[in-house]
């Protein structure tokens, strides 16, 4: 009863922390670079996300870890960011709004799966668990350090959750919630393999160009 | 009148002659031809255990005025057995389209209904004029975590079946092969082969969904294949072929991210340059012109080694120095 509650408020006050933007690393990155490992971070987190989500919906039992397993949506499970989007409008997308979008869902997954890190089953769900979500966070943070570098501003961190939708009425309703979040974080990590795709293709030339003269051709 | 008629294959038929009476003289004929009365019970066609053979147009006539009193195409057939369903996108983000055929022929007319449902719609997937088992759908929502769920029914006349097929979007995804792949030998080199290629021409959008490309390689006489994985580029160099051997080459395709491979393409084949054995004379002639020493080296041929086209990689380059430098080095002494 409470714990939920605890959950909740710590889900607030992660969500609402500044993101700290990448530049404090020593080397400099040039934005192309940038873009390039957070698209190779993408596609680790896809990997790492495979294992992952067989053991979680292992955990879960049937009918969840079955493969044909196709539920249908129910309006609850909205809350969880979703990847899906008009064709033309996902190609219309102007850099800053692809970024953007990104950034904002990769938060607030972050979010929900950090809440599941603290009632997760077995030890080593919680220790997978928690090495995903680092390597999630540093996302989060490579997205924004793309977003600072191309001067664009951060979006608002992620609002705690509208009251009264955040604890499921029964143990079956969790655990489509637990498998939801699950199959919308592997479709953001399919999406955002190719909105970096697109960013890197449309990195600013004069960028491009300063990297060549670095190498001293 | 005539009409048709549809029967199992090892049915037992029977077919009345209309309306008239069943102790009244009549004579049947199949495809022209007049069917035996051991046949018959009364007026009517008894088929024992049919096959496909008695497929065929049933007359019968009035015994005594040869009239025509009833006429059916008998068609002889199977049901169906559960067709074959597959589901391909090769041009994403465009959409994705889906073929079928039956295992084994009904000898009948067929007639196939394909619904598609995504979550709780209903999509219209367009059937395609040729080829004709195939229709195909166009993506309204691109990164869809709800399945699609395709099922076919097919129907003749002696019974139906049907097959679906249930995917996400992106494990469809397998690009039709390259296309234009071509191998050529590289002048002076015969260790290497260049090869080009060209993205499949139904890949919509190279730019935004890039390709990476899958290359095997083997001489004829191998059965062993060498394989090379590209993340960009339509081309490569192979640099360890065997000296004068012909090759085998393939290349495949494949989504950067997402989907499978596609099937190989067309092999081309291509030998490496080889060196001509003619050359050989003439440089024998060039150093007997140029050459006023006794001295035993014989000096490689210029115009083979650092001809400009010949440069391919800073090993050539090297070795053109070297040369240079050598022939510096004696025309210096010899001064």
């Amino acid at each position: 009863g409470d714990s939920w509650g605890i959950f909740t408020f710590l889900c607030a006050a992660l969500c609402n922390l500044p993101a700290l933007p990448a530049l404090n690393c020593t080397e400099e990155l040039g934005t192309s670079q940038s873009i390039q490992k957070t698209y190779d971070l993408t596609r680790y987190l896809e990997h790492q996300l495979r294992t992952l989500a067989g053991t979680y919906l292992n955990y879960l039992g049937p009918p969840f870890n079955e493969p044909d397993f196709n539920p249908p949506r129910l309006a609850r499970a909205e809350r969880v960011p979703s990847a899906t989007v008009d064709l033309d409008l996902w190609r219309g997308l102007t850099d800053n709004a692809r970024l953007a979008a990104n950034y904002r869902a990769y938060s607030r997954l972050l979010c929900y799966l950090r809440a599941l890190d603290g009632q997760a089953g077995t030890a080593e769900l919680r220790h997978r668990l928690g090495h995903f979500c680092s390597s999630l966070q540093g996302l989060v943070l490579s997205i924004a350090g793309v977003m600072s570098s191309l001067g664009y501003p951060l979006p608002a961190g992620p609002p705690a959750g509208p009251p009264g939708t955040s604890v499921a009425p029964n143990d079956f309703l969790k655990k489509m919630d637990d498998f939801w979040l699950l199959k919308e974080l592997q479709t953001w990590l399919w999406r955002s393999a190719k909105d970096f795709n697109r960013l890197k293709k449309k990195v600013p030339p004069a960028v491009v160009t300063l990297r060549l003269e670095a190498r001293g051709f | 009148d005539s009409h048709i008629q549809y029967e199992r294959v090892g049915a037992d038929v029977t077919m009345k002659c209309g309306s008239m009476d069943w102790d009244a003289a009549v004579t049947w004929t199949a495809n022209g031809t007049d069917i035996d009365e051991s046949h018959l019970n009364g007026s009517y066609l008894i088929l024992k255990n049919v096959d496909l053979t008695q497929s065929g147009q049933y007359s019968c006539y009035e015994g005594s005025s040869w009239h025509l009193k009833y006429q059916t195409y008998l068609r002889v057939g199977i049901p169906p057995k559960e067709p074959v369903l597959m589901c391909r996108s090769n041009n994403y983000p465009k959409g994705f389209y889906c073929s079928w055929h039956l295992p084994t022929p009904t000898y009948i007319p067929n007639s196939f209904n394909i619904s598609v449902i995504h979550g709780t719609k209903e999509m219209v997937c367009e059937k395609d004029a040729f080829p004709k088992n195939r229709c195909h759908i166009r993506y309204v929502h691109l990164f869809s975590t709800v399945k699609y769920k395709v099922t076919l029914t097919v129907t003749n006349a002696l019974g139906k079946n049907s097959t679906s097929l249930t995917f996400d979007e992106f494990a469809i995804v397998k690009p039709d092969p390259p296309e234009s792949v071509v191998a050529k030998p590289v002048p002076n080199n015969p260790r290497r082969l260049e090869v080009s290629w060209q993205n499949p021409s139904s890949w919509p959008d190279p730019e935004s969904f890039p390709l990476k490309f899958f290359l095997r390689y083997r001489p004829l006489i191998l059965d062993q294949w060498q394989h090379v994985e590209l993340s960009d580029g339509t081309s490569h160099t192979i640099t360890d072929a065997y000296a004068g051997k012909e090759y085998i080459i393939q290349v495949a395709a494949k989504d950067n991210d997402i989907g499978t491979w596609s099937d190989w393409s067309v092999a081309v084949h291509a030998t490496p340059w080889t060196e001509e054995p003619k050359h050989l004379t003439t440089e024998a002639q060039i150093t007997e012109t140029t050459s006023t020493s006794t001295s035993s080296f014989m000096p490689p041929p210029t115009t083979k080694i650092c001809d400009k086209g010949a440069v391919v990689g800073s090993g050539a380059v090297a070795v053109c120095w070297t040369a240079g430098l050598v022939l510096a080095a004696y025309g210096v002494l010899f001064i």
